[in-house]
């Protein structure tokens, strides 16, 4: 018995309980597929799915097992991409970029890579930080631009670009002058993405308004980019963006001392990376034209923090 | 017999919990004397940081056991020495202190310079052979504490910003379990259950261990987790830029006592996250509290 098949067969069924609907998916009829999933419970002593004529249950030995058959197939897949990888040089960089990057971004990424790489095609992906790193780990991309924070162990990251924030709000609501304190934010609400998709970057933004006096009196969770910016038209709320245009009726400032940033890396395998990876970093770093971050940062006070180093203070001594 | 599913789903929820902290989370919980367990992620190997401050003791009580050494001996510690946030590692002048205080500071404020000296004066090797001889197979002790500092310097350079660059920080070897100390968290409360069975080495010095491991000074991780004065926690930490851990054992006044191992990296390179601190308490308790349901 090919165990891996017959795995996928038990995977794909678990995903729809329901046979016809898993064979039509596998692209087989129902009885062989119904025959193959008894002959993996035959083999592995145990039933995986509770039947009856009206539906498809998973049993107690389903639902164990399930978990343990996807990280093998996963494992699976990874030793055949790593073993094709090896087969052929790539004349394919399989990259990506966090979604809401501008038409004009995207543009400038593939000009940018075909130009310092003309034997190789960078085929671009819109995907979110955890998508990313999913693709990163099990070889199905190269290189991504990763929206900081995130945990990036056993990767590389080129340098950080830094793109300050600024607020945007509906045309009357902000106070006169170029800059914007945070503090001057103080009466109105504000709009971010939801906390769960990024917690770590949500509790940055968060910290980084208290710690500059801005304490919202509510903090709407949007789950999208255009349900925050409807909260923004409407007045109810501001949010934080970097610079580019905004929709008719809201305005755009900067923040004073640019408090807030969007940071993000470019960022790949650190073993057995592809060889055009540095290209693309440059070609992601021109695209998204970050600043200089502002100089006036102090140096982070760590005491008692890093219990294993000397202190910063000790290394200038 | 534990129930699959209630277990699959209490790991599922110390999963969330980090997740929700901005970290991500390895951990071991154990009731000592029943054996049942919590796993998530337990057998992936982690950078320990100043967690190997506890093998490397037990090494030393193994050796006094053997009468290879005085625990009562005398070391002189130079200037030159090891430097470190605290305890002796902070200080100016030569110190002379006998090899189990310098282990009551190497435990208790995580002392740098208390910890090499004690690996200078036993070697690596026999630390190594006090894992092996432990059966904790995922550990090994190959960096003291001025290693460390060495290779952080080396490879961030002078900067004190460099330390929370995330850039910076994915060239730094210190945080790579296979180029540092390393352990997992099954390995850590197996040599914990060791401690605390008597096992580890001759009763007298388990217990002066154990003694040492209630001394520690920080509040802020494991303990924050059990915020009850009638229950006891035992512990020691590790930290390094992105890696908070702390190793323990919770002890309850019907005797229920569990070790419990938890390693954290955070998402965020900032070097005041006092969520991830925390969530290591409210994990390490919802396992504890789930052992003891």
């Amino acid at each position: 018995m090919d165990l891996l098949q017959h795995l996928r067969y038990f995977v794909t069924v678990a995903e729809e309980l329901h046979f016809g609907r898993a064979a039509a998916r596998l692209h087989m009829a129902q009885p062989p597929l119904s025959q193959r999933i008894q002959r993996l419970e035959r083999e592995l002593g145990t039933r995986l799915f509770d039947r009856t004529p009206r539906r498809v249950a998973l049993t107690e030995s389903g639902r164990t097992l399930l978990p343990e058959a996807r990280e093998l197939l996963s494992r699976a897949d990874r030793l055949t991409e790593l073993a094709q990888r090896r087969e052929t040089p790539p004349a394919v960089l399989r990259g990506a970029v966090p979604p809401g990057v501008d038409a004009a971004v995207v543009a400038a990424v593939l000009d940018g890579f075909a130009r310092s790489r003309s034997r190789t095609r960078l085929r671009l992906q819109e995907i979110g930080n955890a998508a990313q790193l999913r693709g990163l780990a099990d070889g199905r991309l190269d290189a991504a631009v990763l929206q900081l924070p995130c945990d990036t162990a056993a990767l590389v990251l080129g340098p950080v670009l830094h793109r300050p924030m600024g607020v945007v709000a509906a045309d009357s609501l902000l106070p006169a002058g170029a800059e914007v304190l945070l503090s001057q934010l103080n009466d109105h609400d504000l709009a971010l993405f939801r906390r769960a998709t990024a917690p770590a970057r949500y509790d940055e933004i968060l910290d980084t308004c208290a710690r500059h006096g801005y304490h919202p009196p509510t903090v709407h969770q949007a789950g999208s980019r255009a349900f925050g910016l409807g909260l923004v038209m409407a007045g109810t709320a501001v949010t934080f963006d970097v610079a580019r245009p905004q929709p008719a009726g809201l305005t755009w400032r900067p923040l004073a001392g640019q408090p807030l940033a969007e940071r993000l890396a470019p960022a790949w395998p650190r073993t057995g990376h592809h060889p055009d990876v540095e290209a693309f970093a440059e070609a992601a770093a021109r695209a998204l034209r970050p600043a200089a971050q502002p100089p006036s940062r102090t140096a982070p006070h760590a005491r008692p923090v890093l219990d294993i180093l000397p202190m910063p203070e000790d290394r200038h001594a | 017999m534990p129930d699959p599913m209630i277990e699959h789903l209490i790991e599922h929820r110390i999963a969330a919990l980090f997740a929700d902290a901005g970290a991500i989370g390895r951990l071991h919980a154990v009731d000592i004397d029943t054996g049942r367990q919590v796993a998530v992620a337990a057998d992936e190997p982690v950078a320990i940081g100043s967690v190997f401050k506890l093998p490397l003791v037990v090494a030393l009580h193994r050796l006094a056991d053997a009468g290879v050494l005085d625990l009562t001996e005398a070391v002189t510690l130079a200037t030159g020495r090891t430097s470190g946030p605290t305890g002796i590692g902070a200080m100016r002048d030569p110190v002379t202190m006998s090899l189990r205080d310098l282990a009551h500071l190497a435990v208790s404020v995580s002392d740098n310079a208390a910890a090499d000296a004690i690996a200078d004066r036993i070697g690596l090797p026999a630390v190594a052979e006090t894992l092996a001889r432990l059966g904790l197979a995922g550990t090994a002790v190959t960096q003291l504490c001025r290693d460390i500092a060495e290779r952080t310097l080396a490879d961030l350079g002078t900067d004190p910003a460099a330390l929370t660059d995330p850039s910076a920080l994915s060239r730094l070897s210190t945080l790579d379990p296979g180029r540092t100390n390393r352990s997992t968290a099954r390995d850590c409360t197996t040599l914990l259950t060791a401690v605390w069975r008597d096992t580890a080495a001759a009763p007298s010095s388990c217990s002066a261990v154990r003694r040492l491991l209630s001394l520690q000074v920080w509040p802020h991780r494991l303990a924050a987790g059990f915020p009850y004065d009638d229950v006891r926690v035992y512990g020691k930490t590790g930290t390094l830029p992105t890696i908070r851990n702390e190793v323990g054992v919770v002890e309850y006044p019907d005797g229920g006592r569990y070790a419990v191992a938890v390693f954290t990296r955070s998402a965020s390179t900032a070097l005041a996250l006092p969520r991830v601190d925390a969530v290591i308490g409210t994990a390490a308790r919802t396992a504890v509290q789930y052992l003891r349901a």
